[in-house]
């Protein structure tokens, strides 16, 4: 064992702190948050809102499309991130009931890179640029809610119109929604 | 009988050590030079303290190899109790003991068969125990099928260390299997290469698109899936999924096979759909006792310089194994990641006023010269001090700009500082003058 | 969705829960043949890596086990043997071991036999009962020879093992011929798609998915399985091409981008998953259906050729599959097709298209099989599933030929045969542990001329008692038999070169002198595991077994698998 030591002090390193007590420290995950976080590019159509301030790994994204046609509507989600993030993606769920043909009656959402293209790499800006992106081009292939990517697919003008009635807080094929204007 | 106990040396008090204390009173052609085998290694090993993370498959393999390599003080941490699917390898547990933490009962069988040796079991969680525990080990083993409770010890040992203190360094070994390969490294914390720079090593779980799930499956094991992630919450969202509860996975398993049926796929099974469920990853006795041994074999080289270990600065630190086609290792040096979050930066002691600001603290940080931060944001473990972006939270920390420092933290504590212009964040530990 | 009647529950048993973690990697066939064996433990020396061997079997559920070991449990074995306790002291250690050993796993069934090797070994047929059998290495070399040659006619596996301080060794004879169907094999490196001979089916498939692919809707274009937008171009590239399809590297890339062109751009993604896979499938897929080297070594061996009478199935099979790929130039259609990106029915159509005529081709072996057995009039038929799965696996099939390993005895030269070329070139590479295992063939003419009390009783392991002696007389073995291969390999090494084969040697040497014997824990726990690995693999015929030595450096950490 005294021999690691000795190696330990041939090595040159920078002065580190004393051990004193048992102080926490920041995670690994949190630091990695806070890293992503400070490299956010929200606009003025996102925003987050922390319910905890000191607690990172929680908060809820809201989206206002300013364009597209889901514009005029307001949709929150809720962004929950493990300790074992980045190795783990953040699980992202939309909170409300919405008429969406990617995401499901649930809040499931349906975007690659929550699951099946994950990488440690990819960070939260990407994935909020990706959430953003589903309300701008909804994709009715391979949809959540298949209702709607029927809609979507069969009349697109049709489908418009279900978005509004839904966004009101009315009813599409006998399924009410709910009221997500601003 | 006498006479064969006399002739086999009974009275001699390290009869019982005879071929261990060949190898650690004699030297060999690589030991090093300065190395002096006899008393003081026999000694040194006897009084070496040393924490084994886990006594399911890999623990239960190290307990009885440290045991038997010498090692008389060993503690283990477990939270889990005996399951019966653990009784194929996991040789220290019988029929008896389901139910029963490991911990405890791997402690208590490995003492019984080992005599002289002490065994303290601890049924918990790692992060139940602070700093001041962790110091008291000279090496910590692990055997986890857990990265994020890997990940927590490495970075709990990566603060430990003190360059004052050459207690403070605390080697970390550690082991993980699946099937019929594993992995067996070894960790100087601040030294080599940490888990953390490691991360890479493990591959992420595969993942299946929802989309898929929700309208196109084509495996069983898209139908699996669905049930789990999508169906359950839709009929079941009230009940906690427990994936240990045959109920639970009954139900998954009926609506995975009408699913599956629906869709004319094939091999839906209750062992496919536990497996999916609860990730299972196979385990065999063998490849664990290859694992677990490699490791113990590496604490002991550390504890006794008989041979040299796995780890030192500049040589190798990973054996990787695997033995389904034929048998092939590949032991290499995984090299330390200068940008690691976890050992890439060190954190700096810091004396400040306590009575300071926090912004007159970002201030000052901004004129240090290594840092030079321009828009920088912190934050100590529990506490958001200041965030310059998101936009809400920027609001939401402002108030503490104007508080001082001895307001928001405890005299020692640490904090990290990021700023966008740079790739690495910053730790201190701020000490109040 | 129709609601339909649940389905009954078909539950693990308890045994099926036991082994759950095993039965994923070698299922029920591989539980099955464990339980059907009969293991011989050969036991001697400190016989601590035999015992850990056999923990590894016992817990998975090995049939049965027997230990033969006529030590008495010293002071010495508690402290490096966990299946000995206080109590066993004194006691046969055949006997206590089997007793601990029994303890973990009440399936198992465990014997011992506290007799002599020595008068064992006379008895009328003493080997039968075994399925398999381990020997520890020291023993009689005249004993050892008696157990190959009885594996040797017998057909049965037999495994020889070293532990000794930081090293390890074990060689396996595992029969004449040793064909494994089941390798497993990496599944991502395995789907045999015929993308470059399809049938008239697959083809007739294509045509109908792929009818106006530039007017389909997107989506109906988005979820062509790739496979079939691949053979969909390939038809086009042969209709530009005097009906050949791309062959060489430059050719493929072409064809590529041609694949890569038919991708829609304008979709919400910017572009289409099913044409993403069908590109990075064209370099791997692109290839013509003939069969491994390995495999056609199978089907010119003697054994394939020459059918007999009472020759194992496994070369019926092979010889009527060998028929089947002369005639057609292929090999049986395995019928697995990976996930790709698609619509659920069109995916099952397509697995169904690849099943059938995977069917088909396993229906024409079958008959072929039945037809071999009629000629040489066997009485007991190959099981269907047994040729099932020789089709399904067909390309990935193995043959070890089994070669019996050295036996050294002092007195005489180690003879190295037809692997002398190869052994002694392997002699000047610095990282090879040919060297320990010439160290360890030391070991074995040591202890055969030398024993404990020189009243030819227990055999001495160098180092026990005299380091400095026994380190000169080892490294003189060592050197003499580093001599012989080379001479038998016509070989020359001179200066500096020869001086490192022999520095390098001699470390080994002296590091298993300074053990003078002893095992460490570890080193046999490790190489039980590795021993246990190797048996399981043997017995289940999954999974590809070393051929046929293995060495572990503990100082290291470095395995190295050796064909000697």
């Amino acid at each position: 064992m005294l021999k690691i030591w000795n190696m330990k002090q041939k090595q040159q390193q920078a002065e580190t702190a004393a051990s004193g007590g048992k102080k926490k420290k920041v995670t690994a995950a949190q630091l990695r948050v806070q890293k992503d976080l400070s490299e956010l590019s929200l606009g003025s159509t996102m925003k987050t809102e922390f319910p905890n301030p000191d607690d990172i790994l929680n908060f809820t994204l809201t989206i206002e499309p300013d364009e597209g046609m889901y514009k005029g509507g307001s949709f929150h989600f809720t962004f929950a991130i493990n300790q074992n993030f980045p190795h783990d993606p953040p699980k992202v769920k939309c909170t409300q009931k919405i008429y969406h043909p990617n995401i499901d009656l649930e809040g499931n959402v349906c975007l690659n890179i929550l699951r099946e293209d994950w990488k440690p790499v990819l960070n939260l800006n990407a994935v909020i640029v990706g959430l953003q992106f589903l309300f701008l081009e909804p994709n009715a292939s391979d949809p959540l809610n298949k209702e709607a990517a029927e809609d979507l697919k069969s009349n697109r003008e049709g489908f418009k119109r279900n978005v509004r009635q839904s966004m009101t807080g009315g009813s599409v094929k006998g399924q009410s929604y709910e009221r997500v204007q601003k | 009988m006498a006479e064969v106990l006399q002739k086999n040396g009974v009275s001699a008090p390290r009869a019982r050590w005879k071929h261990l204390d060949k190898i650690l009173t004699r030297p060999g052609p690589f030991t090093d030079e300065d190395w002096v085998p006899g008393e003081d290694v026999i000694e040194g090993l006897s009084r070496t303290k040393i924490l084994v993370i886990g006594a399911g498959g890999l623990g239960c393999e190290i307990l009885k190899s440290l045991a038997l390599s010498g090692f008389k003080d060993i503690h283990v941490i477990d939270m889990d109790t005996i399951d019966v699917s653990n009784l194929n390898r996991q040789f220290l547990f019988r029929h008896s003991d389901v139910g029963q933490p490991k911990a405890t009962i791997a402690a208590k069988f490995v003492e019984r068969r080992v005599p002289g040796v002490k065994i303290t079991p601890f049924v918990g969680k790692i992060q139940d125990k602070d700093e001041d525990y962790y110091r008291q080990f000279t090496m910590v083993v692990c055997g986890l099928d857990s990265i994020e409770a890997r990940r927590w010890i490495n970075s709990t040992l990566v603060d430990m260390v003190d360059e004052d203190d050459p207690d403070s360094l605390k080697p970390l070994i550690d082991g993980g299997t699946e099937g019929f390969k594993g992995q067996a490294r070894v960790i100087l914390p601040t030294m080599t290469s940490c888990i953390e720079c490691q991360l890479d090593m493990h591959a992420p779980r595969a993942a299946v698109p929802l989309c898929t799930l929700a309208t196109i499956p084509r495996q069983p094991q898209h139908c699996i899936e669905w049930a789990h992630i999508i169906k359950w919450e839709e009929e079941r969202k009230d009940v906690t999924l427990d994936t240990d509860d045959p109920e639970h996975i009954t139900w998954l398993y009926q609506k995975a096979l009408s699913r599956a049926k629906e869709f004319n796929i094939e091999g839906v099974t209750y062992s496919m759909t536990q497996g999916v469920v609860k990730n299972i990853i196979p385990a065999i006795a063998s490849t664990n006792a290859i694992v677990a041994a490699s490791c113990c074999n590496e604490a002991f080289k550390i504890a006794t310089n008989t041979n040299p270990p796995l780890g030192l600065p500049g040589g190798n630190n990973y054996m990787m194994y695997s033995g389904d086609d034929s048998i092939y290792t590949y032991t290499f040096e995984h090299l330390k990641k200068d940008d690691c979050p976890v050992c890439g930066n060190v954190a700096k002691k810091l004396e400040v006023n306590g009575d300071m600001t926090l912004e007159s603290f970002l201030e000052s940080m901004a004129e240090k010269p290594e840092a030079q931060l321009k828009k920088p944001s912190i934050r100590s473990e529990e506490k958001t001090l200041y965030y310059q972006s998101p936009p809400s939270l920027e609001e939401q920390t402002r108030p503490n700009l104007k508080k001082e420092l001895s307001e928001l933290l405890e005299n020692g504590e640490e904090v990290v500082v990021t700023d966008p212009a740079f790739q690495i964040s910053f730790k201190f530990k701020l000490l109040f003058k | 969705m129709i609601e339909t009647t649940p389905p009954p529950l078909q539950g693990p048993t308890s045994k099926e829960k036991k082994y759950d973690r095993q039965l994923r990697l070698w299922a029920a066939s591989g539980q099955a043949a464990l339980e059907d064996a009969h293991i011989l433990l050969v036991n001697s020396g400190s016989g601590v890596l035999g015992v850990e061997t056999l923990k590894n079997l016992v817990l998975p559920g090995i049939g049965n086990f027997t230990i033969l070991d006529s030590s008495v449990v010293s002071e010495a074995d508690l402290g490096i043997n966990f299946f000995l306790e206080e109590d066993s002291l004194g006691g046969f250690r055949a006997e206590h071991t089997c007793k601990l050993l029994k303890e973990l796993n009440p399936d198992v069934q465990g014997h011992f036999i506290a007799e002599p090797i020595e008068s064992f070994i006379t008895k009328e047929k003493p080997l039968d009962p075994y399925t398999l059998i381990l020997v520890a290495a020291p023993i009689d070399p005249e004993i050892l020879t008696k157990i190959t040659l009885h594996a040797q006619a017998t057909q049965k596996p037999v495994f020889y093992f070293h532990n000794v301080g930081f090293y390890s060794h074990f060689s396996i004879y595992l029969s004449h011929v040793f064909p494994i169907v089941d390798t497993h094999p990496d599944s991502a490196t395995t789907s045999d798609l015929r993308l470059l001979k399809p049938w008239p089916g697959l083809l007739e498939f294509m045509t109908k998915k792929t009818t106006d692919l530039e007017q389909m809707s997107d989506h109906d274009h988005g979820h062509i399985p790739y496979v079939l937008l691949i053979l969909y171009y390939l038809e086009k590239w042969k209709g530009d091409h005097d009906g050949k399809v791309p062959r060489n590297y430059k050719e493929k890339i072409a064809f590529r981008d041609q694949v890569r062109q038919g991708a829609r751009t304008h979709t919400a993604e910017g572009g289409e998953e099913n044409y993403d896979e069908a590109i990075a499938a064209v370099l791997k897929s692109l290839n013509p259906p003939s069969a491994s080297s390995a495999v056609k070594e199978v089907f010119k061996s003697e054994e394939c050729k020459l059918l007999a009478k009472d020759s194992p199935s496994f070369w019926v099979v092979a010889n009527a599959i060998s028929q089947f790929y002369e005639e057609r130039g292929e090999l049986p259609l395995p019928g697995s097709v990976p996930d790709m990106k698609a619509q659920s029915a069109d995916y099952i159509q397509l697995q169904n298209v690849y099943k059938s005529k995977a069917r088909e081709d396993f229906t024409d072996v079958v008959s072929r099989v039945r037809r071999l057995e009629d000629k040489l009039g066997r009485t007991v038929p190959v099981a269907d599933k047994e040729i099932e799965a020789f089709c399904k696996n067909a390309d990935h099939i193995k043959l070890i030929c089994g070669r019996p390993f050295h036996i050294a005895r002092a007195g005489e030269k180690v003879r190295w045969n037809e692997r002398a070329k190869v052994a002694a070139s392997m002699l000047e590479n610095r990282e090879s542990l040919i060297h320990l295992y010439i160290a360890f063939l030391a070991y074995d003419i040591f202890t055969n001329s030398h024993d404990a009390d020189a009243l030819g009783g227990a055999p001495l392991a160098p180092g026990e008692q005299d380091l400095q002696l026994d380190g000169e007389k080892m490294a003189g073995i060592a050197y003499k038999i580093v001599d012989d291969l080379l001479t038998e390999a016509n070989k020359f090494l001179e200066g500096e070169e020869y001086d490192t084969v022999k520095s390098r040697t001699k470390q080994f040497v002296e590091e298993i002198v300074r053990a003078g014997g002893a095992e460490l824990h570890n080193i046999a726990t490790l190489s039980g595991g590795l021993i246990a690995q190797e048996v399981i693999k043997a017995v289940t015929k999954q999974y590809v077994p070393v051929d046929n030595t293995c060495m572990f450096d503990g100082v290291v950490s470095k395995m190295e698998v050796l064909r000697l």
